[in-house]
């Protein structure tokens, strides 16, 4: 793959932390930058914070302290700030989550509807176009408990695309899918990295990391253990930690 | 295969022969519960006089069949149950959402109203609302009535609500979150929709309730079927049959409510 150019720092994370009220710490201290354009893969053992970091990024979590800045955007208390990042940022599920009482087409449309206030026919003609994309034009009427787990994660690209955001979420997207569904969710991903979305996917598909990441995170606990290249993580880890946990894994 | 053919034969025939004796005691017990009320009419000597009964549902005057008190009376009474229903549900439904909302206040409050009003007698309340709340806010009796029975019912209906709305799962929240909906779209768009589904059973019952409940408007002297039965009963003491002619035109109603709820159940699960 030909190197591709990264653009300025569009997410920067200063030194969050976050602790569940049970006690759990979930995120201490931990900072990164991120540029547009950039895939960064986040792996690491349950537990360790990943999904949490992801969540924290939209608002889904709160943090206890520590600054996160989205395209300008702080992520603080003022509802509207929250708004605006959750318009610009999409994310995806590992359980889909799509609405399961409205088609494919309404779960891609709502939100343009709701949120961008597109007309119903400006909606359907964007939405037809990302369904298309990720292969699923034929089931647009189509209800969620009629498609398989593969398609309806695809659905559920489409519905966050539909936004038109500037970064990607994907909390483990495929780990609550049948082995022959994983590849068909994983295509979309990596053509998505290669239009130059930017992307945050916590996963355990190396494969994915190897091919399309420009950044690999390993955390564990709560913070970062080792961060790099692909190349660098999968040719020569420095920490034993990371070589341990690679290799149970791959 | 084989197996499976002869466990299924073996059950159709154990359904069957359950099916028999479920029959046998069905039949048992109502021609049981039959004896009981004839034999206990008969104790007291009870002299009964159905033929009287048909000319307080239809009047004939002049030939022309007019509605007589007791269907004059059911008028009142849906007319009542209509509006205390509207009113039910929309009590409910911000009750529970003031509930579940953030502000400690609306929590208080929401509270507050829910145990007063499901902790009390109706009666008391219908007296509290009409003799006390009434005069000051300057409604009229049914009006009364009716804001008496939907701030009743509506208690209940809150906590119908309250309990569809925190079975959806929370991944529905956040997938709609993500993609920048607010609370009240979120709640409009995605979580109603799938709570009120689940929840049109018991709902139906609360409106169930709602029917015969309201027949203790009655003590505000509101001329509903039972203030009617009343009437009627002081003047001809023809007390069993009216009160099971009544009794049998709520069943009447209370079942097809059902029968209407049921099918639209139906309709709205084939989606999903």
């Amino acid at each position: 793959m030909a190197p591709k150019k990264l653009g300025d720092y569009i997410i920067q994370v200063n030194a969050i932390s976050k602790t569940f009220p049970n006690g759990v710490i979930a995120l201490s201290d931990f900072s990164t930058k991120i540029r547009r354009s950039e895939v960064v893969v986040v792996i690491g053992p349950s537990g360790s914070g990943k999904s949490t970091f992801l969540r924290c990024l939209n608002g889904l979590e709160e943090i206890d302290s520590g600054s996160i800045t989205i395209d300008g955007i702080p992520l603080d208390d003022n509802k509207k700030h929250r708004l605006e990042i959750r318009k610009e940022v999409g994310m995806v599920f590992q359980s889909f989550n799509l609405f399961p009482h409205m088609t494919t087409l309404e779960n891609v449309n709502l939100a343009q509807r709701l949120v961008r206030k597109k007309s119903k026919d400006e909606a359907t003609a964007m939405s037809m176009d990302l369904l298309r994309k990720v292969g699923i034009e034929d089931k647009v009427n189509a209800y969620p408990s009629q498609l398989s787990g593969g398609q309806q994660q695809r659905v559920a690209i489409a519905r966050a695309l539909a936004m038109m955001p500037k970064v990607m979420l994907f909390d483990e997207a495929t780990s609550a899918l049948d082995p022959e569904m994983i590849g068909e969710v994983l295509e979309v991903m990596k053509n998505l990295a290669r239009e130059g979305m930017t992307m945050i996917c916590v996963t355990h598909e190396m494969g994915f990391a190897r091919e399309v990441s420009d950044w690999v995170i390993f955390m564990e606990e709560g913070e970062i253990v080792e961060e790099g290249t692909a190349e660098h993580f999968f040719r020569n880890p420095r920490e034993e930690r990371t070589k341990l946990f690679l290799s149970q894994i791959l | 295969m084989g197996k499976i053919l002869e466990i299924y034969k073996l059950g159709s025939a154990t359904f069957k022969r359950c099916k028999i004796a479920d029959i046998a005691g069905f039949t048992l017990v109502i021609a049981g519960i039959v004896w009981i009320v004839l034999r206990g009419a008969e104790n007291q000597g009870y002299f009964w006089q159905w033929f009287r009964v048909p000319r307080y549902l239809l009047a004939a005057e002049n030939g022309e069949l007019t509605p007589g008190p007791l269907l004059a009376g059911l008028r009142v009474t849906l007319h009542i149950t209509w509006m205390s229903l509207i009113l039910t549900y929309v009590i409910g439904l911000v009750t529970a959402l003031l509930r579940l909302s953030n502000s400690l206040g609306a929590r208080l409050i929401s509270r507050l109203y829910l145990e007063t009003a499901r902790n009390t007698p109706l009666l008391i309340q219908l007296y509290f609302t009409y003799f006390i709340v009434a005069p000051v806010l300057s409604l009229d009796r049914l009006t009364a009535a009716v804001l008496a029975l939907s701030l009743f019912e509506g208690a209940y209906a809150s906590e119908i609500y309250r309990a569809g709305i925190v079975s959806i799962n929370k991944g529905q929240w956040e997938a709609a979150y993500s993609l920048g909906l607010s609370t009240f779209n979120t709640y409009k768009s995605v979580i109603l929709p799938q709570a009120i589904r689940r929840i049109l059973p018991p709902l139906t019952s609360q409106a169930v309730s709602l029917i015969k409940d309201s027949s203790l408007v009655s003590v505000l002297a509101i001329y509903e079927m039972t203030m009617q039965a009343n009437a009627i009963v002081a003047e001809t003491f023809l007390v069993f049959e009216i009160y099971f002619t009544i009794a049998a035109i709520y069943l009447v109603i209370t079942v097809m409510l059902s029968q209407i709820v049921n099918l639209m159940e139906k309709r709205l699960r084939i989606n999903y």
